[in-house]
């Protein structure tokens, strides 16, 4: 009976004028015309022309009244709805008119009218609907309906709005929670409710949910709808505090069936929530762990937008679970050529993360055809990936990952050879010598190069490798010679570059082509950066000719082009983060991976709660054979306690393993350019990792061309998947 | 969870949109998105305190916005399942394939319904079709009646009327959303009317049982068997349950590696069955004990998860030596209580070995020109792997051309020569390929091997010298030719085609397959039985059971 008509910007008087009309015709047809009317108000708000339909409020009342339709009523509501958070104050006069349908005998009516007093922020639509709310849960014990259940979940809303006033009714829901007599629905709507309201004030002490309790409810999810499912298992996950071995694997036991549920979020809460239950257990049997994967790769079989989600907690997880529990198969991970873009960025990501030396070659292969790819992105991500495994892996692996490089040089497309070349330069970061007899390849494919980043890496493998190349300072003259044109970053490579010539050899043309250098940057160029340092130079070349100096070549020498630090990418997390994020399976935190106390501030960070099962360490995790019987079991347990030694003098070691890693700087979200001080590894940084670490995920290390400065950037190209500013 | 929910056109205008809390400036809200958004967007966008994750369906956006102040770290999965049934909620209501804006802009008052029944002060409550289409039971508005009154103009009060006349007469001719459901509701017991006396108000009379409302169905979300209303009857009893597996299978022609063997299987089911009626169903790979299966099949949220797994907690209690486990291996089935109407029983997926032939396997692809003729041959053979007894239903081959009109300059002007072993083959002059259609094949195990032969001719530049110089000289008017001037054609629907977009093409050379097997199940899936228990009217039922493999949109071989 409508059309897009009534999907057009109105002014209130036609409206009105059409409201009067339906008025005075026959009664059979003014209800349609009305409606129609009514209608063209609703598609109004929905367009923005909100100022204008508040006018009409008066005519809205007035049918308020005389209607009994529900059409009409749903309309009503609706426009309150969508008026009132704008404009509480004009809405005021509906309120009687609302709380009529609230006393109705119709449920439907009542539910409706309980929304919208809700979702007006007024003290006195607030007191009514508290004051029903708590009506309703008086008489709790008596009635059972919809309408129950309707305002157990329209607390977490009120308790926005004023806290302090909730806080009694609290009780009232854990007395739901913890009497099993009422009915299952009930049971998790009041859980529910509990936990949003306890997560969302972090004044509230940490509600936890005893393991019998627990139990009880797990014993009825098969009674529970899909969606109530889900949310026990999302409330349960870091409320359920199991005290024993026995106790998590019972718990265990009950919801594993739930992987296997046709609902991806119950899947993937269940998950989530096995998960955390690993957290206490003792060992856990390779059984268990053949089943998470292959629900894991049975979720990957989903609309894109879910199997993004799902991709990114696996990567997740493979972070967190180093000796992984998951044992997934590669090939799920190969990229299709419809997948869309952000798919394909995730599973090159997951494919990353998944290359050990098994798989490498089959990774490798993947990898080299995306890299001849039409589509220009992936084909550049795909190498980074390759020379990023190149770090990654140990030095045979390298082998392969390098020879695949070589073989793309040849493919003589630009964007891959520049990319190549880029990739290079971490790889001879890493192997200084190993892969000296390539060097000359590379350099041939000088022609080619035209961005700043693959001219920055070229510029460096010249200048690090000169004594292995005759001409490489004629090479390097067609760079310093257009310094002008270049980019700031490439200004920098070349002035570093020419300063280290002059030092290494001393010869004339080397003398000559830094002195230009120097002139031209310190006197053309307007960049400040660019030009103290240039100054900088300047003063220490000077410096070293006066007499009465101790500066001798060798310190400067030492200065400008020390020895660098071998790089190493290092794709662990912080143990603390890791476990928040694995409690945020599912949740944003888990797209951004990032903690989520950086996505919400004000948010607690969920942590593990201590038991005496609790096991802090992910890696030390035994998973058993299936077929273990019950007596071996028994040695098992005795096999535990030698176990929970090692375990601890495990962590004696990777405390101490961790002061000496290289690279310390992962906490710093990564824009804020880290400036890595050769030998300044301290241990400053690990007060704050609670609070600030980004992932430093398939973080690539770029070799600036300066000496002991590194910068660092993420894989995934513009960046976006990986960090976030809010 | 979230705050606000909206339906948005291609252009990401908002068409519906929703609070669930006190949340001011809707419009404003999805504007942001709207400037945001890019292509290569993930589903999840931040901007400014906002949280958007969408969901694009059908040209239309399904939008949460979520404050980050709102809810800690709100399930992400969660709230793009929603969005997801949401969309299949939709469509399932609306009883259409596609959901259309026009529908959504007709049916405003209803989407916004169903939404406010699947969510609840942002939590969400339930998705599933068939108990929301007894809760929620306003006609559907469909769009083939804008026609009547698009020419009306509102402003004129009497033609108001008058479109108000025709839209009232065009009612009658809507279609109700549940057919079936309809006659059964008016015989149920009329007890109940009373009870729910002030829903009724429906103004059309001759819809009134449309809207008559099951009171069973108010409780039926706080009951425990949630997606099943109480007093549901037919006159008889049936259930249909198909069997669909659809094969991906993809196949670099010319190193022989396969990049893909996988069959995603789906149950589906139809129910028509009265009461509670408890159905048990055992397929041969759950008493098999195939752990693929077990591992990557998901189920409807009706099935007792743990009717399926009770020998494995058996065994992990008691010990693998325990005799009384022998009796378990037959119990393992899948019990459920069916919801009413359709819904899709379980879905799985499945790794095919590699080794095992496709369903239909390509077994040679040749170009080959032959220069003394001036000809160029294309020949493909194909042969079947299944069942002797089975056959295609609908077979057909999708042949690219595109490489070859590249390669090689084809002179269109002579008709090309079609052979095949059985059906036709068909020419697409415009997108460059070829179509066999086969329809019937026969299935066998490799033995049944049929083939195709395509002959275009290659350009005589000798020959067409010579033809232009004795036209020239001849007198005779030019030889009349007969059929379409395929060159002609070519040229035309070739014109504007870019070159680069041609060796974009030309990278990936696919040979598609399309078939339909009726009656047969490319992993062997069976349903060994099949009960239907109704223990308070036993009534006689009728099970259907039906088998179908298919190809997936990815069934192909690189060549």
């Amino acid at each position: 009976m409508s059309d897009q008509r009534i999907f057009t910007r109105y002014r209130a008087s036609e409206i009105g004028v059409d409201l009067q009309n339906s008025e005075s015709k026959k009664l059979k047809n003014n209800v349609l015309g009305r409606k129609t009317a009514l209608r063209k108000i609703i598609a109004n708000l929905t367009l923005g022309n909100v100022n204008e339909m508040s006018y009409l409020l008066p005519e809205i009342l007035k049918y308020w009244q005389i209607e009994d339709d529900y059409e009409v009523k749903r309309i009503c509501h609706e426009y309150i709805r969508k008026l009132g958070p704008s404009k509480p104050k004009n809405v005021q006069e509906a309120l009687p008119y609302i709380l009529n349908d609230l006393k109705s005998k119709n449920q439907k009516l009542q539910i409706l009218s309980l929304k919208t007093l809700v979702v007006v922020p007024s003290p006195e639509f607030f007191n009514e609907a508290f004051e029903f709310v708590s009506q309703t849960l008086n008489r709790l014990s008596t009635v059972k309906d919809e309408l129950t259940k309707e305002a157990i979940y329209c607390i977490s809303v009120l308790d926005e709005a004023d806290h302090d006033r909730v806080l009694p009714l609290i009780d009232t829901l854990m007395d739901i929670i913890e009497n099993e007599s009422k009915e299952p629905s009930f049971i998790v709507a009041a859980l529910n409710v509990v936990c949003i309201i306890s997560e969302r004030n972090t004044n509230m002490s940490n509600m936890t949910v005893r393991v019998d309790i627990a139990i009880d409810i797990l014993e009825m999810l098969p009674t529970l709808n899909e969606w109530e499912k889900a949310f026990v298992m999302e409330c349960f996950t870091g409320k359920v505090v199991p005290q024993t071995h026995m106790e998590s694997t019972n718990i265990i036991q009950l919801v594993i069936p739930q992987l296997q549920h046709g609902n991806t979020s119950v899947a993937l809460n269940t998950l989530r929530f096995i998960f955390y239950l690993l957290n206490y257990v003792e060992f856990t049997t390779e059984e268990l762990s053949i089943k998470l994967s292959s629900s894991i790769i049975a979720l990957l079989n989903k609309p894109p937008e879910l199997e993004f989600l799902i991709l990114r907690n696996i990567i997740l997880l493979l972070l967190s679970r180093e000796n992984s529990i998951l044992n997934l198969d590669v090939s799920y991970f190969f990229v299709e050529y419809n997948d869309p873009i952000y798919i394909k960025d995730t599973k090159l990501e997951c494919l990353y993360l998944l290359a050990n030396e098994v798989t490498l070659p089959l990774i490798l292969e993947e990898l080299e055809q995306y890299a001849t790819d039409i589509h220009i992105q992936m084909s550049r991500k795909a190498i980074r990936a390759i020379g990023n495994l190149a770090v990654k892996l140990n030095k045979e692996s390298a082998d392969k990952c390098v020879e695949c490089l070589l073989d793309l040089l040849e493919f003589g497309v630009d964007y891959v050879i520049q990319e190549t070349i880029s990739v290079f330069r971490n790889i001879l970061r890493k192997y200084p010598d190993r892969y000296r007899n390539n060097i000359d390849i590379l350099v041939n494919c000088i022609d080619y190069i035209q961005e700043s980043e693959a001219k920055n890496a070229m510029i460096w493998i010249l200048t690090n490798y000169s004594d292995s190349m005759h001409n490489c300072l004629e090479i390097f003259k067609v760079f310093s010679s257009n310094i002008k044109d270049e980019t700031l970053e490439v200004q920098f490579s070349i002035l570093n570059s020419s300063i280290k010539f002059l030092m290494r050899y001393g010869t004339k043309e080397s003398e000559s082509i830094c002195m230009e250098v120097l002139k031209c940057c310190t006197e053309e160029i307007d960049n400040p950066d660019l030009r103290s340092r240039a100054y900088m130079y300047w003063r220490l070349l000077t410096l070293l000719q006066t007499k009465d100096n101790h500066m001798t070549n060798e310190t400067v020498l030492d200065i400008i082009d020390g020895d660098l630090p071998v790089i190493e990418l290092n794709t662990k997390l912080d143990p603390l983060i890791l476990q928040e994020l694995e409690l945020n399976i599912g949740s944003i935190a888990s797209i951004y991976l990032k903690p989520v106390s950086q996505i919400f501030r004000l948010n607690r960070p969920k942590l593990l709660i201590s038991s005496p099962v609790l096991n802090p360490d992910h890696d030390s995790l035994k998973i058993i054979k299936s077929n273990s019987t019950y007596d071996e079991f028994g040695n098992e347990s005795k096999n535990l306690d030698n176990q929970r030694m090692d375990r601890r003098s495990h962590e004696m070691v990777s405390t101490n393993s961790t002061m000496n890693a290289i690279m310390e700087d992962y906490d710093k979200p990564a824009e804020t350019i880290n400036q890595l001080k050769g030998n300044m590894k301290s241990s400053s940084t690990r007060q704050s990792r609670l609070s600030r670490k980004p992932s430093q995920l398939l973080r690539r290390l770029t070799k600036k061309n300066h000496s002991n400065e590194l910068i660092i950037h993420f894989l995934s190209g513009n960046g976006c998947l990986m960090f976030f500013h809010i | 969870m979230s705050s606000c929910l909206f339906i948005l056109d291609e252009l990401l205008e908002p068409l519906i949109s929703k609070n669930t809390k006190p949340v001011r400036n809707l419009p404003d809200i999805i504007k942001s998105f709207k400037e945001s958004w890019t292509p290569t967007s993930p589903p999840i966008i931040t901007v400014s305190n906002w949280h958007y994750v969408y969901v694009k369906r059908d040209a239309l956006w399904f939008v949460a916005a979520i404050h980050y102040m709102d809810e800690k770290c709100m399930n992400l999965m969660m709230i793009l399942f929603y969005l997801d049934q949401l969309y299949y909620l939709l469509k399932n209501y609306f009883k259409k394939e596609l959901l259309t804006k026009l529908l959504i802009i007709d049916n405003a008052l209803l989407v916004t319904e169903l939404m406010d029944e699947s969510i609840d002060f942002g939590i969400i409550q339930m998705t599933d079709p068939s108990i929301i289409r007894d809760y929620i039971r306003v006609k559907i508005n469909n769009s083939i009646a804008t026609g009547n009154n698009s020419n009306d103009d509102s402003d004129d009060s009497d033609t108001e009327s008058a479109s108000s006349k025709k839209n009232a007469k065009s009612l009658g001719s809507y279609m109700p959303s549940a057919n079936n459901l309809t006659n059964l509701w008016k015989g149920y017991s009329t007890k109940d009317e009373t009870l729910n006396e002030n829903v009724n108000n429906d103004n059309f009379e001759n819809n009134d049982d449309e809207t008559y409302i099951n009171s069973h169905i108010a409780r039926t979300t706080t009951m425990a068997v949630s997606w099943r209303t109480k007093g549901i009857y037919y006159a008889k009893n049936e259930f249909f349950l198909d069997v669909v597996e659809s094969v991906q299978y993809l196949m670099n022609f010319k190193d022989k590696v396969i990049r893909r063997n996988l069959i995603h299987g789906q149950i589906k089911c139809k129910s028509y069955l009265s009461g509670m009626p408890t159905l048990r169903i055992a397929l041969n790979k759950i008493l098999q004990d195939d752990k693929q299966f077990l591992g990557h099949a998901k189920f409807h949220q009706c099935v007792s998860l743990n009717s399926i797994n009770i020998k494995d907690l058996e065994k992990d209690l008691e010990g693998p030596n325990d005799i009384s486990n022998k009796n378990f291996v037959n119990k393992k089935e899948i019990e459920f209580i069916p919801p009413d109407g359709e819904f899709v029983l379980c879905q799985y997926e499945l790794r095919r070995h590699v080794k095992d032939p496709p369903v239909i396997n390509m077994t040679s692809f040749d170009i080959k020109p032959n220069f003394k003729k001036f000809r160029v041959q294309i020949s493909l053979k194909i042969e079947t792997h299944f069942k002797r007894q089975n056959s295609t239903s609908l077979m057909t081959i999708k042949i690219p051309l595109l490489q070859l009109f590249n390669d090689y300059k084809i002179d269109l002007s002579k008709q090309p020569r079609f052979k095949s072993d059985v059906g036709k083959v068909l020419f697409n002059i415009s997108e460059d390929f070829l179509i066999w259609e086969i329809d019937a094949l026969k299935g066998g195990h490799g033995e049944n091997e049929k083939g195709m032969v395509a002959e275009f001719f290659l350009f005589n530049q000798e020959e067409y010298d010579r033809l232009q110089e004795e036209a020239k000289i001849s007198m005779n008017p030019p030889p009349l030719r007969n059929g379409p001037k395929l060159e002609e054609l070519y040229e035309e629907m070739h014109e504007n085609e870019d070159a680069e977009d041609t060796a974009l093409k030309m990278k990936t050379q696919y040979v598609f397959m399309q078939f339909e097997i009726p009656y047969s199940t490319c992993s062997g899936l069976k349903v060994e039985y099949l009960k239907i228990e109704e223990d308070l009217l036993k009534y006689q039922s009728f099970p259907w059971v039906r088998y179908k493999t298919l190809n997936d949109d990815e069934y192909a071989f690189i060549v």
